[in-house]
Formats: C-alpha cells, sequence, structure tokens
C-alpha cells in the first residue's frame, strides 16, 4: 500500500471536520444503518485517511453509500463528526474524478464559482436583451446545446469513476446483466430508497430530497426536449404542459425551501456544515424552479406576446445557461449518477465474487 | 422543625465513605475532634456495597467495616448519618455549618436494634442499598453491616398501620419526628463528598435504562457480593443463570457525545475485576469485555489485566454503538470489530453491564466559594504538591470528590487531607 502523507491537508481543503481527533473505537461503523458486510464506513476511510492511503479511498464505493443521516456524528466520543468526515470525501472524489480538474478549483475557491455564475448569468441576460431575433428561435437552440454538452459531462465522469474504482483494480472490464442489480440500481436513483435506511426520524429529508430529485428531472425533460415555447404559444390551466411545469416547479421550491431551511437552521447533522457551493446549490435549483413557473403563469395570464414575458422568460434561460455551464459539470450535481452507480458497482463486485459476471480483459492492461 | 442545637469541632469532615473516614481517623488520632456528616442512614459510603477489590481481590466489606467500627467508636470523631448539610459560612473563627437531621421516625437513643419493626412492617419496597436489585421493608435497618444499626422510616411509602409500633419492644417508633436543624463550629472543613456512577439514562443508544438485563457496574457489584440480593448470580428478567455476560467499557465516560470526555480510572479495573469474580461463580459462562482500550495503570493492575486474560476472559476491541434486546430479553450489542476484514455485526449476551463512569456527587459545595474543574469536581489548587487543598483556605478535599480515583489513591488522598488539615490546625491555633 502507498502511503501519502500529505493526503489528509488535502482532504481537508474540501470540509471542515477534524478527524484526528478520531480514535478508531469503531462506534460509527457500529450504529450506521447502512454500513453492511460488503460496506463498512465510516471508520475504515477515516482510518485509510488518516494513514494517507489516497488510493484506497479513490477506489471506493462507501462514500456514495453513505446518506449523512448524522448519527454517527451525533453518537462520536470524540466529536470527531464522521458523517462530515464523509459529505467531505463526496467532494473530494467528485473533484478527484474532474478530468478537467475545475470543480476542484470550485470546491477550493467558491467565491470564484459564484462569480463565474453570477457573470455568465449577467452575460448572457445582456447578450439575450440585444438580441434582435425570434428569441424563442434562440432559446430552442440553447436547450439544444444543454442535452450535448450535460452528456459530454456525465460520460467523463462516470468512465473515470469506473476506471478508478472497477478498472484500476480488476484491470478488465466487468459489467453485471443481472436482472435484479439494473432493477435495485434504477430504483435507488429513481427513490433513493438508501434514505430510509437512515433513521426513521428524518423523513423530511428524504421526502425534501425526492421532491427537488423528482422536480428537477422533470424541469430537465422539459427543457431539454424543448416541450415549452411560453412566446408562441398561449398555455391554459388544463394543459398537460401546465401540470408539469405546476409540479415542477412546486417540487423544487417546496423541497428547495425545506433543504434550505434546514441548512440554515441547522438542526439535523447533515444541514449543519453547509460548505458555500451546498448553498449555491441550493439557491441556483430554487431559481430554476422558481423562475420557471413564473414564466408559465405570466404566459397564462398575459399571453405569449406581452414583452413582459419575454422578459421572464430570457432570465429564466439565462439561469438556466449559468447552472448548466458551472453548476451541472462541475459541482455536486453528478452525485445523481454517482449513488446509483455505486449501488451498481457494490453489486457487480459482490456478483465477481460469485464468479456470474460478464468480463473483458483488457489487452495491455496488466 | 426543633430547636437548634450547636457543635463545636475542630474539622468538619462532609462525607463518610472510605476517603471522609480516613480523614476523621487521622485527624481524630492527631488529637483534634472531628464531626462527619453522611446523608446516608448508614456511614461506609459506596465501597461498603462493593463486592472486592481490585487488584488484590480483598472482600471490599472486609476492609470497609472496620474503618467503619473505628470511627464511629473513636473517642474524638462524631458522626451525623441520615443528614445534609444545608449551607457553610465562612466566618472569622472558621467555618459555619448548618445541617438538618432528617428524622428516622424511630427514638435513637432509645433503639436497640432488634428489628422486631422491619419484620412486622408489610411494606415491600425496591432496596437502595442492592440498586434496585432486592428488596426492603419500608421501615428497615439499611444493610447489615450498617452503622449505626438503626431502622429508617420511608415516610412516603408507609401506610401508617403501626405494625411496628405496635411490636416494638422499647416503643421507640415515633411517628412525629420532625428535621432538626444543627449548628456547628469548625476551624476546617473537609471535602469528602464522592462520587455519582453516570446514569442509565444517559446514553439512548443503550436502551436508557430501558432494557432489564442491562445492568450498571454497582448493580454487578451486588450480585457478585457474598451478601448481595440473591446470594449468587442471576439475570434480573427472568433469574437464570447467564450463560453469556458481556461488559460494555466507557458506557458513560470518555464520551464528549454525552458531555462527559474524562476517563474515569476505575472502569477497566472493575470491569476485570468483576469479569474474574464472575468466572469464579459462573465457571461456565462466557464473559466478554468490549473496551476502546484497557487501561490499567496502577501497581499490580497489569498483571491483573493479563491474569484475566489468561483466565480466558474475552477482551474485545469495539465500541459498542447500539443496546436492543430481543423477546425474551436477551441483550444484543450492535459492534465493529477492529480487524482485517471486520464488518458490523451484532452480538447476543444473556446479560449486559455498563462499566459507567463517575461523576461528581456535590456540585455547589454548600455555598463556599469553591474553584470548580471544567466537570464541576473540586479543583486542587497545588494540584502538584499538595493534591488536598482547595481554593478556599481551611477546605481540604480527598478522593473522588476532586476527581474519579480508585480506592488506594482515595485513601492516600485522605490521609494527605488529614496531614494538611492537622497543620492548618496548628498554625491557626486559638
Amino acid at each position: 500500500m502507498k502511503v501519502n502523507p500529505n493526503f489528509l491537508k488535502k482532504v481537508k481543503k474540501y470540509g471542515a471536520f477534524d478527524i484526528s481527533k478520531c480514535f478508531n473505537c469503531g462506534n460509527c461503523t457500529a450504529v450506521c444503518p447502512l454500513s453492511a458486510e460488503d460496506a463498512s464506513f465510516p471508520r475504515k476511510m477515516i482510518r485509510y485517511a488518516q494513514v494517507g492511503a489516497q488510493k484506497e479511498i479513490e477506489s471506493s464505493l462507501d462514500p456514495w453509500l453513505c446518506y449523512y443521516c448524522g448519527e454517527c456524528s451525533d453518537t462520536c466520543p470524540r466529536q470527531a463528526y464522521p458523517g462530515e468526515f464523509m459529505m467531505t470525501l463526496r467532494r473530494y472524489l467528485i473533484a478527484k474524478y474532474d478530468i478537467t480538474g475545475i470543480s476542484g478549483f470550485f470546491y477550493r475557491f467558491p467565491w470564484i464559482q459564484n462569480i463565474l455564475v453570477a457573470g455568465i448569468f449577467a452575460f448572457s441576460l445582456g447578450a439575450f436583451a440585444v438580441y434582435k431575433g425570434d428569441f424563442q428561435e434562440l432559446a430552442a437552440k440553447i436547450e439544444l446545446a444543454f442535452p450535448v454538452y450535460v452528456t459530454l459531462a456525465i460520460a467523463a465522469y462516470v468512465f473515470t469513476f469506473y476506471r478508478k474504482t472497477i478498472l484500476d483494480k480488476a484491470k478488465k472490464i466487468l459489467i453485471s446483466f443481472d436482472f435484479s442489480n439494473i432493477k435495485e440500481t434504477l430504483i435507488h436513483g429513481l427513490t433513493q430508497k438508501n434514505f430510509s435506511g437512515c433513521s426513521d426520524t428524518d423523513r423530511t429529508r428524504w421526502i425534501a430530497h425526492l421532491l427537488v430529485m423528482s422536480g428537477y428531472t422533470l424541469t430537465l425533460v422539459i427543457s431539454n426536449l424543448h416541450l415549452l415555447e411560453p412566446l408562441k404559444k398561449h398555455y391554459g390551466i388544463s394543459d398537460f404542459a401546465t401540470f408539469l411545469v405546476f409540479y415542477a416547479a412546486f417540487a423544487i421550491l417546496a423541497g428547495g425551501f425545506i433543504m434550505m431551511y434546514r441548512r440554515a437552521k441547522k438542526k439535523a447533522q447533515s444541514s449543519s456544515f453547509s460548505h458555500s457551493t451546498d448553498w449555491l446549490f441550493v439557491v441556483m435549483l430554487f431559481l430554476i424552479g422558481f423562475t420557471t413557473a413564473v414564466v408559465h403563469i405570466s404566459n397564462m395570464i398575459l399571453g405569449p406576446q406581452d414583452p413582459r414575458v419575454e422578459m421572464l422568460y430570457k432570465i429564466n434561460i439565462a439561469v438556466e445557461v449559468a447552472w448548466i455551464i458551472i453548476i451541472v459539470p462541475f459541482t455536486k450535481w453528478i452525485h445523481i449518477f454517482f449513488r446509483p452507480m455505486a449501488v451498481y458497482l457494490r453489486n457487480l463486485k459482490k456478483e465477481e465474487a460469485q464468479g456470474k459476471l460478464f468480463s473483458m480483459p483488457i489487452p495491455g492492461l496488466k | 422543625m426543633s430547636e437548634n442545637k450547636e457543635f463545636v469541632c475542630d474539622s468538619l469532615i462532609i462525607g463518610s465513605g472510605i476517603a471522609g473516614m480516613q480523614a476523621a481517623l487521622d485527624i481524630g488520632d492527631a488529637g483534634y475532634n472531628v464531626i462527619m456528616v453522611e446523608k446516608s442512614p448508614s456511614i461506609g459510603g459506596k465501597m461498603i456495597s462493593l463486592s472486592k477489590v481490585f487488584p488484590t481481590l480483598d472482600c471490599a466489606s472486609c476492609i470497609t467495616t472496620p474503618k467503619m467500627a473505628a470511627s464511629s467508636h473513636h473517642p474524638r470523631v462524631k458522626a451525623f448519618t441520615y443528614s445534609e448539610v444545608e449551607k457553610i459560612e465562612k466566618t472569622n473563627e472558621g467555618f459555619e455549618a448548618e445541617i438538618i437531621k432528617k428524622p428516622r421516625f424511630v427514638i435513637e437513643s432509645e433503639c436497640i436494634s432488634c428489628k422486631k419493626c422491619e419484620e412486622s412492617c408489610p411494606v415491600h419496597l425496591e432496596d437502595e442499598f442492592e440498586f434496585g436489585l432486592g428488596v426492603k421493608k419500608a421501615i428497615s435497618i439499611p444493610f447489615t453491616n450498617a452503622i449505626p444499626q438503626l431502622p429508617v422510616l420511608d415516610e412516603s411509602k408507609c401506610i401508617r398501620c403501626a405494625a411496628c409500633a405496635r411490636v416494638c419492644p422499647k416503643d421507640c417508633i415515633d411517628y412525629l419526628q420532625k428535621p432538626e436543624k444543627i449548628k456547628i463550629k469548625a476551624k476546617t472543613i473537609i471535602l469528602a463528598t464522592g462520587y455519582e456512577i453516570t446514569p442509565m439514562t444517559a446514553k439512548k443508544e443503550y436502551g436508557g435504562g430501558r432494557l432489564i438485563n442491562v445492568i450498571s457496574s454497582l448493580q454487578a457489584e451486588r450480585l457478585l457480593a457474598p451478601h448481595g440480593p440473591y446470594g449468587k448470580v442471576l439475570r434480573p428478567s427472568d433469574g437464570k443463570i447467564p450463560d453469556s455476560i458481556a461488559y460494555v467499557q466507557c458506557a458513560g465516560s470518555r464520551d464528549e457525545s454525552i458531555g462527559i470526555p474524562y476517563c474515569s480510572r476505575v472502569c477497566c479495573m472493575y470491569a476485570v475485576k468483576q469479569a474474574m469474580l464472575l468466572s469464579g461463580s459462573l465457571p461456565l459462562s462466557e464473559i466478554t469485555i468490549y473496551y476502546m482500550d484497557i487501561r490499567a495503570f496502577g501497581k499490580g493492575y497489569e498483571q491483573f489485566y493479563n491474569q484475566a486474560r489468561a483466565m480466558g476472559i474475552n477482551f474485545v476491541k469495539a465500541k459498542v454503538a447500539k443496546i436492543t434486546e430481543d423477546q425474551e430479553h436477551n441483550v444484543i450489542l450492535r459492534i465493529d470489530k477492529q480487524e482485517e476484514g471486520s464488518v458490523p455485526m451484532e452480538v447476543k449476551h444473556d446479560m449486559v453491564v455498563l462499566s459507567q463512569g463517575l461523576l461528581p456527587s456535590n456540585k455547589n459545595f454548600f455555598g463556599l466559594n469553591i474553584e470548580k474543574n471544567e466537570y464541576d469536581f473540586v479543583a486542587s489548587s497545588k494540584p502538584d504538591f499538595s493534591p488536598a487543598l482547595t481554593s478556599t483556605e481551611g477546605v481540604f478535599t480527598a478522593g473522588t470528590a476532586c476527581g474519579p480515583k480508585d480506592i488506594p489513591d482515595t485513601i492516600m488522598e485522605a490521609g494527605s487531607a488529614a496531614m494538611e488539615a492537622v497543620n492548618y490546625l496548628k498554625s491557626v491555633k486559638i
């Protein structure tokens, strides 16, 4: 095992915690409702970090299987905040798996990220304002560009994740076609079922997260498929699109509000140590839901020809542009994919041990 | 409340546990008059309820009872039992203490300790001397070797049937007794107020005191004591002889999540001692100690620990995170063994003992201006050279009142406090 003595110093840049207090009693792992036979955390992760076993951590799925109920931090006899350490590791890993290195830069200098988001928003809004052509057409083109950009970003992340956790160790491509595994992965991705494994007293967190996730995914579908044309069509209350927008907006606003409230109140462990990028994330999410809803409602009231609707629509698209360019590829957004992937790869490792796996050796890799 | 009585002494000792008694004997032997004030009905403190002491495995009552007898018969030592200190004031001549002597409802000078009242009483209560394991009567002598051998009537539980009054041969049951106010003038004070163990409710992950087969370490002491509640080791839920017993170390100290970050110093050793005694009384039982580290720091302690290992007691390095029970009240512990490839696991035991920590028993020091440390123990003003000194001149401290410690250290500190008090008395000779 190769150790990096400066590893802990590096990780510390991604969050506030002090695991040097930890004396490895194992309380956190034993109290964790999600820690199981094939995923024993957080003690091992903390130990690896203390000794500087960087590679062990970077190839581990465990950080993504933790849903941060905070029970470990609540009961830690040393108040070393193991839950926050797992959160910090997730930030570190996102930075590490980002081939551009920009995520890590943003995590370390969050104010630059804030300035960039504000700058891109202002720039696009200015550009839209001076644009003389048909804005609905332009919006359609912008929204068409989103999926391409997003897919590229996701693909890079997903590949690095797979390479670090599977390829580098197994030295061959491993794929599971097991139906139950694929089913479980989808269920986890859609419902975040693991939240329910967390302490049963904290349902609100799961519900808030589920609301935001579903609302956001819906918004993504709406914009990427360009379902809305608020400058061309006049929507009524009974339109299907109205229903979609209202659900998405309600889900994002309600969930986002709960999340922001909890982060501000710091009642639960999981919301007591907000990184400033977390704030940017929820605030931007909130804005997307809000502006989409405002555009739609003003379209319903004022009609598509009203210049005020166009104004609002431009703001809405500008928020989306800033979100897609900065937030999606360079923040914790990618956890949407990493979480279910971790479930899939964890099952895959189990199946590998049982020897019922599709595997393809890569020539040259040894 | 009856009229004030006044007493004068050289040294007033609060608490009559092993620290208080030792200090009283030492000061008395040096020729000064001592008054001990004890809140419970008998002198002897916590030590008289212990089974044996580590690391010699001497019988605890065999060491404590001679001290109790000696201090109660000492010509210069007087004890007020069942009495609470209300307040202590510093005056020009020394200190003036006000104590309340609670009514036993028995005329103390008349009682001949025949126990007839206890035998006739129809009311059964939880016995606090057995920490809730045994049963006592509403009027009873606190325990067999209590000093003084006087019964106490529990006013709140007594049904006023007068059965005791009818059988008393000396006619000394007095239902109308009132608390007595007593004034004591003293030149020095020794704080030997002792400790309480961390409450069973302190950690909700450990059942919060609701699990019947999870017992406190003092209850375990009583189970193991030769004159204990059942006469043998049985588990509370069904009276079964436990086949597997576990000790949960640091269940109430070294835990910042419950606000007690310090080490209580004795829990490792008393757990090892109890485990040894258990394997003597239940040779077929499995005994496991779950620990974070074993702190065997004193003279002969490491050998004692090694001896326990050699006797086949299992030591598992794992902090117990959660305690639950199954339908038969078997206790389930959730742990993470710290070994290569370890996974979180659940283990089942018939009975579990929590190795609780030590908390200060008294935190306000009766209005005396005494500096405390951050955990409310009495702070020594010169911890490195004269540990018995406090921030107030003339007030000394000994034993667990000024921090968790074991019996040998307590006795040494009591001797030191007595020496300091005697020197002080000599220097302020009036």
